[in-house]
C-alpha cells in the first residue's frame, strides 16, 4: 500500500475547483449576491438622479408667492420690484429664472406658517422695527415651544443695528428653512435685494459727488489651475478605495461565509479534515476562493457601471475626466493587492471562528466598519503621503491611490503605504493559518492545553488583553482627570495605580513567581558599567535618529518637544521631586510593568527580535502623544533587548533612570536648551558606543531563560 | 514497507472545563490491531470513543501517549496517517451540491489517489455499491440510504489500508445497518485494518473480532468475545459489559473512600 500522493498543486487545484463549483451551483446565492447588485446599484443611482432632477424641475417651475407687510409697504414694493426686474432680466442663463408673484393678503405670517405662501417681505420704518423687535422678544417668551419650532425664520434684509441708528427703513425677509421652496425663494430674492441695495448706494455716492462706480473699487477674477483630469482624479481617487473595498468585502463574504462556517454547519468539515489534504492547502484553497469571488464581483460591478455609463443611462459629473496611464493602473493594482489578501484572510478568519452563519454575521458587521473607516482616509482633506497615515494599513493605500490618480508620485511613501498594508495582510494570513490549524475548528471545546494547565500557562495568552485593558484605563483617566491632576498626581496614578497595580493583579491572578516575572536576577558588574556608557550613547543616538526622521520622513513639530520641556522647566516643582517623579519612579515601575510582566508574558510567543519590537511598540503606545511614540518605542526596544540579553531587570532600571535624568537635569539647570544643536559627530560616536555597549552586555549577560525555541509548527 | 497496523500506547486527551476542572476524555488507552481484523471499541455515549478515534484521525491532538497508523506517528506525520486512513462517522457529511460521482472523484484526488486511475476507481466503486443509477444526481437530493452508500464509497475511495468507523450505524434503519455490517465484513476479508466503535452490544458481538470495553476514558477489558466470557463468566456481551463497568465503578468508589496516591499530572 503506497501512501504516495500527487503533487501539491493538483490537490490545491482540486480543492479550489471544488469550492468554486459548489458556489456556482448555489443559484439563489449567486442571484442575490452577484446579479442583484448589477441591477440594484445602477438602479439606485438612476432613481437618485431622477429624484434630484425632478426636484430641480419643480423648483424651477414653481412661481414663488410672497406677501408684503409692514408700515413701509410702498417703499418695500419698489425695492422688491427692482430686485425682481434684475432677476427677470438676468443675462446669466446657467440657472433658470425664478418667478415671483405677489399676494395681497392681510395675514401674511400665518399664511407663511401654513405653507400657502413662500415668503413674507416686511418693510419697516425704524420705529416700527424697534416696536416689532421688542414685542417679538416678549411674545417669543410666551410661545408654546412646539409652535416655536415651526416659527418662521427671521432674516434681515439690511444691516439691522446700524440701519436703525441711521433711521432708515428696513426690509425683513421671513421664510421657512424646512421648505426647499421657501428657502429657494428667500435665497434668490435676498441676493437680488442686496444687488439693488448696492446700486442704490452707488447712486447715492454719485449724487454726493463721488465719481466712482462700484466696479472700480476692486475687481476679482478667479482661475482654476487644476486640469479637468486632476479634478476628476481627485474625486474618483477619494471614492475608489472605499468603493472597491465594499464590493470586495461583500463579494468575498459570499464565499467566506460558506468556506468554513458553512462546512461546520453541514458537517462536511470533519470529512474534509480527515482527508489527506493538509490544512494549509485547505486554508489556501479557501482563501483563493474568497479572493477569486471577491475580485469577480468587483470586476462585474465595475464593468456594469462602465456599461451603464457608455450606454448613457448614467452621467458622470462633468469634470470626471480621468486620464490614467497604464503605469497608474499597474500601481493601483499593486496597491490593492495586499488589501485583497488582507480582506480575504480576515473573512476566512471569522468564518473559521464563527460556529454558525449567525455568528459569522455578528462578526462581519464590526469587521466591515474596521475596514471601511481607514479606507475613507483618502476623503480627509489635507492628508497627503507626507503624513504618518502611510503607516496605517488600508488608510495608506486609500491616500496613495488618490495621489496616483492626481498624478502625484511620492515613491518613498507609496512604498511605505504598500508595505504597511502588505505587512498587515501578511500578519492576518498567518493569524488565519494558525487559527484554522487549531483543533478549536472541530472540537466543541474552546480550550486547549494552556487552559488545561491554567495559571502560569494561561498567562502568556492573556497578557496582551491585560495591557489593552491597562491602556484603555490609562487613556480614559488621562482624558477625564488628567487635566485636573498635578504632574505628581498624574505620575502616581499612571505608574503606581495602573502599571504597578495591573502588574501585581496579573501576578496574583495567574499565580506567577514574582522573581521570574519581574526578572529579578543578579547581573555581572560589567553589564552595569556598560549601561552607564549606554545611557548617553542611546540618548544621543535617539536624538540623531529623530533628526533623521525629521529630515527624511516626516517633520516633528518643535512645539511638542517644547511642551515636554516646559514640564521639566517648571520652577514650581523642586528638582529633587522632578528627579524622583520623572526619573526614579518610571525607572522602577515602568520597567516592572513593561520589561517585567509584559516581556515575560510574550517571551515564548514570538522570536526574541519580534518580542523586542512588540514590547517596544506597546511601551510607545502608552505615551499617548503621537510624536513621543517613536522615541519611547525606540527606547522600549533597546530596554527589551537588554533584558533578554541579561535575563535581569536591574540594568534597564538603571538605564531608564539615567536616560530620563539626562533628558531632565541639564535642561532644568539651563546647560542646554531646546535650541541647542549638537554637531553630527556626536551622534556617530554615540551610535558606535551603543554598539560596543551591546557587545559587552551580550558578552557578560546571561540570556533570559525559556525563550521561544525553533520548533515545527504545533499543527497537523 | 510499513506494516498496515494500528498501535496505541497510553493515549490521553484532557480538556479543561471551567466548572468541572480537568476532564480526561481519554485517560491512557492501549491497544493494537492487525490487518484482516475488526477491532471494536464498545462503550456508552461519552466514554471516549469518538475522542480516541479523532486522535487517530489526527483531527485532535493527544495530550499524552502515542499512536501510530500504518507505521506513521499521529504527531510526527499526520498527513501520512490520513493518507493511510478512511474515516467514517455519522457526522462526516457530504457536500450536498456535488454529485455522487464528483464526490468520489474529489476525495480520491485530495487523498492522493493516482490521478490517471481516479476515473476507473470511481466507476469501480459505483458498481460495487450499486449507485450507478443516481451517481449523477446531487447528493443533497438523495435519500439517506443513498447518501450512506456514497459516504462509504467516499471513505474507501483512495483504497486505504486502515478504516475507522465511528458509530456508523447511529440513526440507520435495520436494513441500512445490515448493509453497513456487510461492507465491514467485506473490507475485513480484503485484509483491511478496521476499527469500529459502537454502543450497540449485538453489533459488536456480531462484527468484532476483538472488543475493547471503554468506560470513562479507559479500556476496562480487551479480548475476543470468548475471552471476555471466560474472564467474567457471563455469556452475553451485554452482561460482560455491565459486569466490567460495575467492577470499575466499585474500584473507583473504594479508591475515593481510601485516599491512595495522588493522580499523576500530565
Amino acid at each position: 500500500m503506497s501512501p504516495k500522493r500527487s503533487d501539491n498543486t493538483s490537490v490545491l487545484g482540486t480543492l479550489f475547483r471544488c469550492e468554486i463549483k459548489r458556489l456556482m451551483r448555489d443559484a439563489r446565492v449567486l442571484l442575490i449576491s452577484v446579479f442583484a447588485p448589477l441591477v440594484i446599484v445602477p438602479g439606485y443611482i438612476l432613481v437618485m438622479q431622477w429624484i434630484g432632477n425632478s426636484e430641480e424641475q419643480r423648483l424651477e417651475d414653481t412661481v414663488y408667492e410672497y406677501a408684503l407687510s409692514g408700515d413701509e409697504v410702498e417703499w418695500g414694493g419698489e425695492i422688491v420690484s427692482a430686485a425682481l426686474a434684475l432677476e427677470a432680466n438676468d443675462p446669466d442663463t446657467s440657472q433658470a429664472i425664478a418667478r415671483f408673484e405677489r399676494q395681497q393678503v392681510t395675514n401674511a405670517d400665518s399664511l407663511l406658517e401654513s405653507g400657502e405662501i413662500h415668503l413674507v417681505v416686511e418693510a419697516l420704518s425704524p420705529e416700527a422695527y424697534e416696536r416689532r423687535s421688542s414685542t417679538e422678544e416678549t411674545t417669543t417668551d410666551t410661545l408654546d415651544p412646539e409652535e416655536d419650532e415651526g416659527a418662521p425664520e427671521i432674516e434681515e434684509g439690511s444691516d439691522g443695528g446700524t440701519a436703525s441708528e441711521l433711521q432708515l427703513p428696513i426690509i425683513r425677509l421671513r421664510f421657512r428653512s424646512n421648505s426647499d421652496f421657501s428657502r429657494r425663494a428667500h435665497d434668490r430674492l435676498d441676493a437680488r435685494i442686496r444687488e439693488v441695495r448696492s446700486e442704490l448706494r452707488d447712486s447715492v455716492y454719485l449724487a454726493g459727488g463721488f465719481p466712482v462706480g462700484r466696479e472700480e473699487f476692486a475687481s476679482v477674477e478667479t482661475e482654476n489651475t487644476a486640469s479637468a483630469e486632476k479634478e476628476g482624479g481627485a474625486l474618483l481617487g477619494m471614492a475608489l478605495t472605499p468603493f472597491l473595498l465594499l464590493l470586495m468585502l461583500s463579494g468575498g463574504s459570499i464565499m467566506a461565509v460558506d468556506a468554513i462556517t458553512g462546512e461546520k454547519e453541514r458537517g462536511t468539515l470533519e470529512t474534509l479534515l480527515t482527508s489527506a489534504a493538509n490544512r494549509s492547502e485547505i486554508v489556501a484553497a479557501k482563501q483563493m476562493g474568497i479572493i477569486a469571488v471577491g475580485v469577480v464581483v468587483v470586476v462585474i460591478n465595475v464593468l456594469n457601471l462602465l456599461a451603464y455609463l457608455v450606454l448613457g443611462f448614467l452621467e458622470l459629473p462633468e469634470n470626471l475626466a480621468v486620464a490614467l496611464s497604464p503605469l497608474d493602473l499597474v500601481l493601483i493594482l499593486i496597491l490593492f493587492l495586499p488589501l485583497t489578501v488582507l480582506i480575504s484572510s480576515t473573512l476566512l478568519l471569522i468564518s473559521g471562528y464563527a460556529k454558525s452563519y449567525k455568528e459569522y454575521q455578528i462578526y462581519f458587521f464590526p469587521l466591515f466598519l474596521v475596514f471601511l473607516v481607514p479606507s475613507l482616509a483618502g476623503i480627509l482633506p489635507g492628508l497627503d503621503l507626507r503624513s504618518a497615515i502611510a503607516l496605517v494599513p488600508i488608510a495608506g493605500v486609500g491616500v496613495a491611490v488618490r495621489e496616483i490618480m492626481v498624478a502625484e508620485y511620492d515613491w518613498l511613501f507609496l512604498a511605505i503605504a504598500f508595505a504597511s498594508t502588505a505587512a498587515a495582510s501578511w500578519w492576518a494570513s498567518r493569524l488565519t493559518q494558525r487559527t484554522l490549524l487549531t483543533e478549536r475548528l472541530i472540537s466543541s471545546s474552546d480550550l486547549d492545553e494552556a487552559d488545561l494547565l491554567g495559571g502560569p500557562a494561561l498567562f502568556p495568552r492573556h497578557v496582551l488583553r491585560w495591557f489593552v485593558g491597562m491602556w484603555v484605563v490609562f487613556f480614559l483617566t488621562a482624558i477625564w482627570v488628567g487635566g485636573e491632576l498635578t504632574l505628581q498626581g498624574q505620575i502616581i496614578l499612571n505608574l503606581v495605580v495602573i502599571f504597578l497595580g495591573g502588574s501585581l493583579l496579573m501576578v496574583r491572578r495567574y499565580g506567577l513567581d514574582p522573581r521570574k516575572v519581574f526578572a529579578l536576577r543578579p547581573v555581572h558588574p560589567a553589564v552595569l558599567l556598560a549601561v552607564l556608557i549606554g545611557i548617553p550613547a542611546a540618548y544621543f543616538t535617539g536624538i540623531g535618529l529623530s533628526v533623521l526622521v525629521d529630515a527624511y520622513l516626516f517633520p516633528v513639530p518643535q512645539s511638542v518637544l517644547e511642551a515636554f520641556g516646559e514640564v521639566m522647566l517648571d520652577d514650581e516643582i523642586p528638582l529633587w521631586q522632578l528627579v524622583f517623579f520623572i526619573c526614579v519612579m518610571p525607572g522602577i515601575l515602568e520597567e516592572l510593568a513593561f520589561r517585567g510582566v509584559l516581556l515575560h508574558g510574550l517571551r515564548k510567543t514570538w522570536s526574541p527580535v519580534i518580542v523586542c519590537l512588540v514590547t517596544g511598540g506597546i511601551f510607545g503606545l502608552f505615551h499617548v502623544d503621537l510624536f513621543r511614540l517613536i522615541p519611547t518605542a525606540y527606547l522600549g526596544v533597546i530596554f527589551a533587548a537588554v533584558v533578554l540579553l541579561t535575563g535581569s531587570i536591574f540594568p534597564v532600571m538603571l538605564w531608564h533612570f539615567g536616560n530620563n535624568a539626562i533628558a531632565l537635569v541639564p535642561q532644568r539647570m539651563g546647560w542646554v536648551t531646546e535650541e541647542t544643536v549638537f554637531p553630527e559627530w556626536v551622534f556617530a560616536i554615540a551610535f558606535v558606543a551603543l554598539l560596543v555597549v551591546f557587545w559587552i552586555i551580550w558578552k557578560f549577560g546571561i540570556p533570559y531563560p525559556d525563550l521561544k525555541k525553533k520548533k515545527p509548527p504545533d499543527i497537523f | 514497507m510499513a506494516i498496515a497496523n494500528v498501535k496505541v500506547e497510553g493515549l490521553q486527551k484532557s480538556f479543561w472545563d471551567e466548572s468541572r476542572g480537568e476532564v480526561r476524555a481519554v485517560d491512557g488507552i492501549d491497544f493494537d490491531c492487525q490487518p484482516g481484523e475488526v477491532f471494536g471499541l464498545l462503550g456508552a455515549n461519552g466514554a471516549g470513543k469518538t475522542t480516541t478515534l479523532r486522535m487517530l484521525a489526527t483531527i485532535l491532538k493527544p495530550t499524552g501517549g502515542s499512536a501510530s497508523l500504518n507505521g506513521y506517528d499521529v504527531l510526527a506525520d499526520p498527513e501520512a496517517v490520513r493518507r493511510s486512513l478512511g474515516f467514517y462517522s455519522a457526522s462526516t457529511a457530504l457536500y450536498p451540491r456535488l454529485t455522487g460521482r464528483e464526490t468520489l472523484e474529489f476525495f480520491a484526488r485530495i487523498n492522493g489517489y493516482p490521478a490517471n486511475q481516479v476515473a476507473q476507481r470511481v466507476e469501480e466503486l459505483i458498481d460495487r455499491f450499486g449507485i450507478r443509477e443516481y451517481a449523477g444526481a446531487r447528493v443533497g437530493k438523495l435519500s439517506s440510504g443513498m447518501k450512506q452508500k456514497i459516504s462509504i464509497a467516499r471513505t474507501i475511495v483512495h483504497d486505504p489500508p486502515i478504516l475507522i468507523f465511528d458509530e456508523p450505524t447511529v440513526g440507520l434503519d435495520v436494513m441500512a445497518a445490515l448493509e453497513m455490517q456487510n461492507v465491514v465484513h467485506e473490507l475485513r476479508d480484503e485484509g483491511k485494518v478496521i476499527i469500529f466503535s459502537t454502543h450497540i452490544m449485538s453489533e459488536a458481538e456480531k462484527l468484532c473480532d476483538r472488543i475493547g470495553i471503554i468506560h470513562q476514558g479507559r479500556i476496562l477489558a480487551l479480548g475476543t468475545l470468548e475471552e471476555h466470557r471466560q474472564a467474567t463468566g457471563k455469556h452475553y456481551l451485554e452482561d460482560v459489559f455491565v459486569h466490567e463497568v460495575m467492577q470499575a465503578e466499585d474500584q473507583r468508589a473504594n479508591a475515593m473512600a481510601s485516599p491512595g496516591e495522588p493522580r499523576t499530572s500530565l
